[in-house]
């Protein structure tokens, strides 16, 4: 596979990204088309409801996607390279499992603090389930990288059993709520979200970048890395951190969007190969339009009713990975 | 007036109470070419490992340039010593040039880019091992001895003041075996090398230091340690040197007849240690 050159790769990502949001605001249920939209833009909206559709609602919409999508997917490309495993997905440290069951958690909270309640629980339980795997994996001398993803299975099965214990137990109406928050969605989209997700996604970003040489060293094999001058323990566990950080934040505000961050790097990686700062800039770009274009359709697909958004990550996720076993 | 570069004093190294190599004494000089030569399981590996900071928990004083090994970082000693280790294959497509700039990481801080001269550096160390041409192969499917030069080229890149190679020879067939050290003689680096051809060795090295069971036989040059006696004792196996009809140097042969049965011992004890 021939691979692009930084500048090409750049430039085709932005105008994809410019590209994706201007086009997909002209989706949604209300009547605020494509030629509406490309008006409010240029030249002011005709009427005030469109302003409030445009700005409120679906900008800020767009806007989550690709956020939880660029880091969803850099999470994914970091975990790759760092574990060298090309499995690897940030869910494998059980972070869906410990979101899940924070936010089940909260269910048992007053009715009114719920809606504020559940994304800082979910926050706290995904941090929870990270700090058991690291722990485990620290505690064993990091042997292997195999150790890190054995443990988050462990504590993804651990944390999902208690959460279908919490919830089998639990009152219908809750229930049906985490259910739906843990399929994901975007409907949360507001400037609280963005407001936490942004500078989380930005710094995680910024300090991958930095360590992208060091990260780079990594990618042959961990004595190689260490003859390079690499503090090979310490820049993985920094790595898992920051990949919990941005995942957790992420899970928080939009639940469970599995398989981004483990489709996403592996198509990219084809084409700008695997250098880590070239691959987590277009993975991320690539998942950002990505997760906007998946909740178009969720948004769209069934008229005035939303499917959740996971529930299609997941779906093409798998169909994808079903062709790739083909090609092996 | 020759300058050390490496010099190792009173080595010893153990694993979980098992000693495997013990009060080891040599130091290499600018431009040499030094050969670690021994049976399996001698500690050459532990021993290298110990020298290029992989193994840190070692008693004595390694120095290289009049630095302490222990007082300086990682990343100081990336700078100073380039390791080629045994066979290498990457999990992921990585291509030779992905490899090859690695040996910029050790002199590249956090915030700094690749310039230009790098890419003129990295084109000129592919040029060196004579594979600029196939830079954006992946480096899983270029052959064993391919796969060598691209990671000298590596070595080179990091521009360090000793490079280290881990039996470089290892699976490759015998052109590629002398291909590889003549290259590696070509670069004029000083180079300390583990090797398990003795001919090979004292064909390409200035000197041989020969380690058995964790302790230093001999370290001389091949003329002087590559005799019949101290051979014979070490490898336990009957020998017969005479000279390279092409090179003149020492041309060791081994009869195969087992000549002491302990070896066994010595050997279980240090597949142990490698498992």
């Amino acid at each position: 596979m021939t691979r692009l050159s930084t500048k090409s790769t750049l430039i085709i990502l932005l105008s994809l990204v410019v590209f994706t949001m201007l086009l997909s605001m002209g989706f949604g249920v209300a009547e605020l088309g494509h030629d509406e939209v490309w008006q409010c833009i240029s030249s002011g909206c005709d009427k005030p409801i469109y302003d409030t559709i445009l700005w409120q609602i679906r900008l800020p919409r767009v806007l989550l996607g690709f956020l939880a999508g660029f880091g969803l997917a850099v999470a994914g490309a970091l975990m790759q390279n760092v574990t060298r495993n090309p499995l690897a997905d940030p869910y494998l440290f059980g972070i869906i499992a410990g979101a899940g069951l924070g936010a089940t958690l909260s269910t048992f909270l007053p009715a009114n603090l719920q809606f504020f309640s559940l994304p800082l629980a979910a926050f706290l339980g995904a941090l929870f389930a990270v700090f058991i795997v690291i722990v485990v994996v620290v505690r064993n001398n990091w042997r292997k990288t195999e150790h890190l993803l054995l443990a988050g299975v462990a504590v993804n099965f651990l944390f999902s059993s208690g959460t279908s214990f919490i919830l089998y137990m639990g009152d219908a109406f809750s229930s049906n709520r985490v259910i739906f928050w843990l399929m994901g969605s975007l409907a949360r989209a507001d400037q609280t979200a963005l407001m936490w997700i942004f500078p989380v996604v930005l710094i995680v970003t910024i300090a991958a970048l930095l360590l992208g040489r060091q990260l780079d060293a990594l990618l042959l094999s961990d004595d190689s890395a260490r003859t390079l001058g690499v503090h090979v323990e310490k820049l993985r566990i920094t790595v898992l951190i920051l990949c919990a950080a941005l995942t957790a934040v992420i899970v928080s505000f939009c639940g469970g969007i599995g398989f981004v961050g483990l489709m996403i790097p592996h198509i990219v990686r084809r084409f700008v190969g695997l250098t880590t700062a070239k691959l987590l800039i277009a993975t991320g770009l690539v998942g950002g339009c990505f997760l906007i274009w998946v909740d178009v359709l969720a948004r769209t697909s069934l008229g005035g009713q939303e499917i959740p958004i996971g529930v299609i990550t997941s779906a093409i996720g798998s169909i994808f990975f079903l062709l790739i076993m083909r090609k092996m | 007036m020759s300058h050390t570069v490496l010099q190792a004093k009173n080595i010893s190294w153990a694993i979980e109470q098992l000693t495997i190599i013990q009060n080891i004494d040599f130091s290499i000089d600018a431009g040499e070419t030094v050969a670690i030569v021994g049976p399996n399981g001698a500690g050459k590996t532990s021993l290298l490992k110990c020298l290029y900071g992989e193994h840190r928990d070692y008693s004595g004083q390694i120095s290289i340039k009049g630095k302490s090994l222990q007082q300086i970082s990682p990343r100081q000693v990336a700078k100073k010593i380039a390791v080629v280790s045994q066979h290498a294959e990457s999990v992921f497509n990585l291509s030779a040039l992905d490899i090859v700039s690695m040996g910029l990481i050790p002199h590249k801080g956090l915030f700094d880019t690749t310039t230009t001269a790098d890419h003129i550096k990295i084109d000129q160390a592919l040029n060196k091992v004579d594979l600029l041409n196939k830079k954006n192969q992946s480096f899983n499917t270029l052959s064993g001895g391919e796969q060598q030069r691209i990671l000298i080229a590596r070595a080179i890149v990091q521009s360090p003041d000793l490079l280290i190679m881990d039996e470089p020879t290892n699976h490759l067939d015998i052109y590629y075996q002398h291909q590889i050290l003549q290259l590696a003689k070509k670069l004029k680096i000083t180079l300390l090398l583990t090797i398990h051809d003795l001919n090979l060795a004292a064909q390409y090295c200035d000197r041989i230091v020969l380690i058995a069971n964790g302790r230093l036989y001999a370290d001389d040059i091949p003329e002087v340690v590559f005799n019949e006696k101290l051979l014979s004792k070490v490898f336990k196996l009957d020998c017969h040197v005479d000279q390279n009809p092409f090179t003149q140097s020492p041309r060791i042969t081994f009869s195969g007849n087992i000549s002491n049965p302990q070896l066994s011992n010595i050997r279980h004890a240090e597949s142990i240690v490698n498992d």
